[in-house]
């Protein structure tokens, strides 16, 4: 029993995060045309190898398990990573066809992720993307996607949208089983938690240096206890994200309670988180040219997918954990 | 990182439960009061017997030697098997009495005292705040001048939670009189059968008197009773605040779960002023799902900073995050099971047994602001876990 990353573990999120900050800098969101991931970047990303990390290795993968995949999904979240990084990992993980299963992990080939909106499919991020996926909470559709549908202005300028009427009448691949919704609500919990540290880490850091009235910011406390509200809600986050990680490589009957939890905790984090940062920032704070308002609009983003509040909380409600 | 518990840690948890299964107390803890404290005293005495006082204590010091896992999954044995709060009489003596001695007295301090500790032959009080002197605890007056082989004090403190019924008291004096703040302090054992030792209880909102105000008059301590050095007692004081911060909540996470489950059910029968079941009501269950996804949290976390701890040998920063979360929770939870109880939840006549919930409500300020303030805990984390510029 350990509740915290450890020897391989670190040195995987250490690379991860070094990778990153060079690859998807959070920095790539103040130029236009920065949403999505680009074939350039999918193919760099397929080429060392992150697409498998958690794929069997009898499927090509590295075999690591989901505490990998969430220590690499909360360093993609620092930087505000597109979520077709998420898609295409998760496409990896299913029996497709051995040359599209290749085309995943390498990259050559690019996953958006196709939710429900009505009766319409929308299809968030990868404008460049031929394949979509849609997850329920018990099977996985993975399709070509018939059109390019109807462009809709996103507000995330991480993750572009479409609507599109159909997207998945024909599956290239259907599995039933909770199996990739399960990465999908840690991979995206994980995210979450990565923007609530990183909108910690910006505050924190700024209202040592900022000053007013011949302080600095840091030392009042209508600044100190939000921030102390905000490493209370990363903390309680994380460790409930490395205990939902944990469950799930192992395989544990209540693996779904703890990541439902998990995906609420990472969800009201990263939102108050971001929040707070850009209130605590003063003027600067509502800049485009800031971090801060990127870090909320892809925490709304993420805490609509694999689990909004509604859903995962009627879920909790009856769970049980062992 | 994995949640997979070694062989000895599943056979401690077995051991703990074929155990407990068969003796805990059967009765109900009487609500307060000599006889609560006399139940204390004979659950400690009774689980000394059995072979499970002092758990992750040294083997020297007459406890197992264990982990702080394994004082965690004692906890939650406890919980599952309604065995009796661990946060009763022996808790100061238990978790921060016991701890300070053992790390800061001499020989002799701890020979005597430690044993008695885990035999429930003694229980302990906290004599540190006074009237003055809460969250600024340094500002204390209480005062004491050496004289030959003792030290004389006079003065009060304020908030004593059980002096009645406690045989010792961590007692933190000023002895140097010409000192300011954290200097010239001293850390004593106070035999609270000494004579010019006078106790008046304060009635809380919670219709009980467990809190008290003790005051001292020409009240002689030995000086072989300091723990520490004379005038150095702030730095003992500190180990103290660490063990009551540091892993002072470790054993409310099962309980916690538990409770917020208790409420689900009850949420099942209970119908609102609206007509409908509470469980039907969406701000409701919004709420008690959401404490479920809180109270899971709290294990995470105390399986974190626990394991943790056992491989640093010292508690974590954290503690005051865990007190945060843990009290807030608390709130949270009979604020919830307020609003589903109507009417009833304004019954109370102080007997915590018949209304609990009442009781949990009331006691959630206890919570709060006993042990260092809410705000308290947020500087402390603001100081030392974020590093931020400081406000005092
Ligand atoms: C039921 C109960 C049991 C207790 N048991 C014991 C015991 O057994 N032994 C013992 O020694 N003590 C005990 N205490 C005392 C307890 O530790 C103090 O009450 C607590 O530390 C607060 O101190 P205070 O009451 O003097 O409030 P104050 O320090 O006067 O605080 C008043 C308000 O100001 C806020 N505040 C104070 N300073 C700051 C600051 N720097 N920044 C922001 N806000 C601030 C506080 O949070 C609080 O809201 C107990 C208290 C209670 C209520």
């Amino acid at each position: 029993m350990f509740l915290a990353p450890e020897g391989d573990e670190m040195e995987i999120a250490t690379a991860a995060a070094d990778f990153l900050a060079e690859a998807m800098p959070i920095d790539r969101l103040h130029s236009s045309g920065s949403a999505d991931m680009s074939a350039a970047m999918r193919g760099h990303l397929g080429e060392m190898g992150w697409f498998a990390l958690a794929v069997p290795e009898a499927s090509g993968g590295s075999g690591l398990s989901a505490v990998e995949h969430a220590l690499f999904f909360r360093e993609v979240g620092r930087q505000c990573g597109p979520v077709d990084v998420l898609a295409q990992v998760l496409a990896a993980r299913l029996p497709a066809p051995d040359d599209v299963h290749a085309a995943l992990l390498s990259g050559e080939i690019g996953v958006a992720l196709a939710v429900g909106d009505g009766d319409r499919t929308r299809v968030i991020g990868g404008t460049n993307a031929a394949y979509a996926l849609n997850v329920t909470p018990d099977r996985t559709w993975f399709a070509r996607l018939a059109d390019a549908g109807e462009t809709r202005p996103a507000l995330d300028p991480a993750t572009s949208m479409r609507l599109t009427d159909g997207v998945l009448v024909e599956p290239v691949v259907k599995t039933n089983g909770p199996d990739v919704w399960r990465f999908g609500v840690l991979g995206t919990a994980a995210m979450l938690v990565g923007i609530a540290e990183a909108a910690l880490d910006l505050i924190v850091e700024y209202a040592k240096v900022r000053e007013t009235f011949g302080r600095k910011i840091g030392a009042y406390q209508a600044v100190r206890h939000p921030c102390a509200d905000m490493a209370l809600r990363v903390e309680a986050a994380r460790c409930q994200l490395w205990y939902a990680a944990a469950a799930l490589k192992e395989g544990r009957d209540d693996v779904d309670t703890h990541l439902d939890a998990a995906k609420h905790l990472a969800n009201q984090a990263a939102l108050a988180n971001a929040d707070s940062n850009i209130q605590l920032h003063g003027g600067i704070g509502v800049t485009d040219e800031h971090h801060a308002h990127l870090m909320l609009k892809h925490a709304m983003l993420l805490g609509k997918l694999f689990g909004g509040k509604r859903a995962v909380l009627a879920r909790l409600l009856h769970a049980k954990a062992a | 990182m994995d949640l997979i518990y070694s062989d000895e840690d599943r056979c401690f948890r077995e051991r703990a439960r074929t155990w407990l299964s068969t003796n805990v107390p059967r009765g109900t803890r009487p609500a307060h009061g000599a006889a609560a404290a006399q139940f204390d005293r004979d659950w400690q005495r009774r689980m000394y017997d059995g072979g499970w006082a002092g758990i992750n204590w040294p083997t020297d010091y007459g406890g197992l030697g264990l982990s702080g896992l394994q004082q965690v999954i004692w906890y939650e044995e406890c919980a599952r098997a309604g065995a009796p709060h661990y946060i009763n009489t022996s808790y100061i003596a238990l978790m921060h009495a016991g701890p300070t001695v053992m790390t800061r007295g001499t020989e002799e301090q701890k020979a005597f005292h430690l044993p008695r500790i885990l035999k429930g032959e003694s229980l302990w009080c906290q004599g540190f705040s006074e009237p003055n002197a809460g969250s600024d605890l340094a500002s204390l007056k209480t005062r004491g001048r050496v004289e030959g082989d003792h030290i004389v004090v006079n003065g009060s403190k304020m908030w004593t939670t059980d002096a009645k019924y406690a045989d010792y008291q961590e007692l933190l004096i000023r002895t140097d009189p010409t000192s300011e703040r954290h200097k010239g302090l001293t850390w004593l054992i106070c035999d609270m059968t000494a004579p010019g030792i006078d106790i008046k209880p304060i009635r809380t909102m919670l219709m009980d008197e467990h809190v008290n105000l003790v005051f001292y008059d020409d009240v002689r301590i030995p000086l072989a009773n300091v723990v520490g050095e004379v005038n150095q007692g702030w730095s003992t004081a500190l180990s103290t605040l660490s063990f009551e911060r540091g892993l002072g909540f470790i054993g409310d996470q099962l309980e916690l779960y538990e409770r917020v489950n208790r409420a689900i059910h009850l949420a099942g029968k209970l119908r609102l002023e609206t007509g409908k079941l509470a469980i039907e009501d969406d701000g409701i269950a919004q709420k008690l799902a959401s404490l479920k996804a809180d109270a899971l949290a709290i294990r995470a976390m105390t399986l974190a900073h626990i394991t943790e701890s056992d491989r640093t040998g010292q508690p974590g920063p954290q503690g005051s995050l865990m007190k945060l979360i843990v009290t807030g929770t608390h709130k949270a939870l009979s604020e919830t099971v307020g609003e589903m109880l109507g009417w009833e939840f304004l019954e109370f006549d102080g007997d915590r047994t018949a209304h609990p919930w009442t009781y949990d409500y009331l006691w959630s300020w206890v919570f709060t602001i006993s042990g260092g303030t809410s705000e308290i805990q947020r500087e402390i984390t603001a100081d030392r876990l974020l590093g931020l510029p400081r406000a005092r």
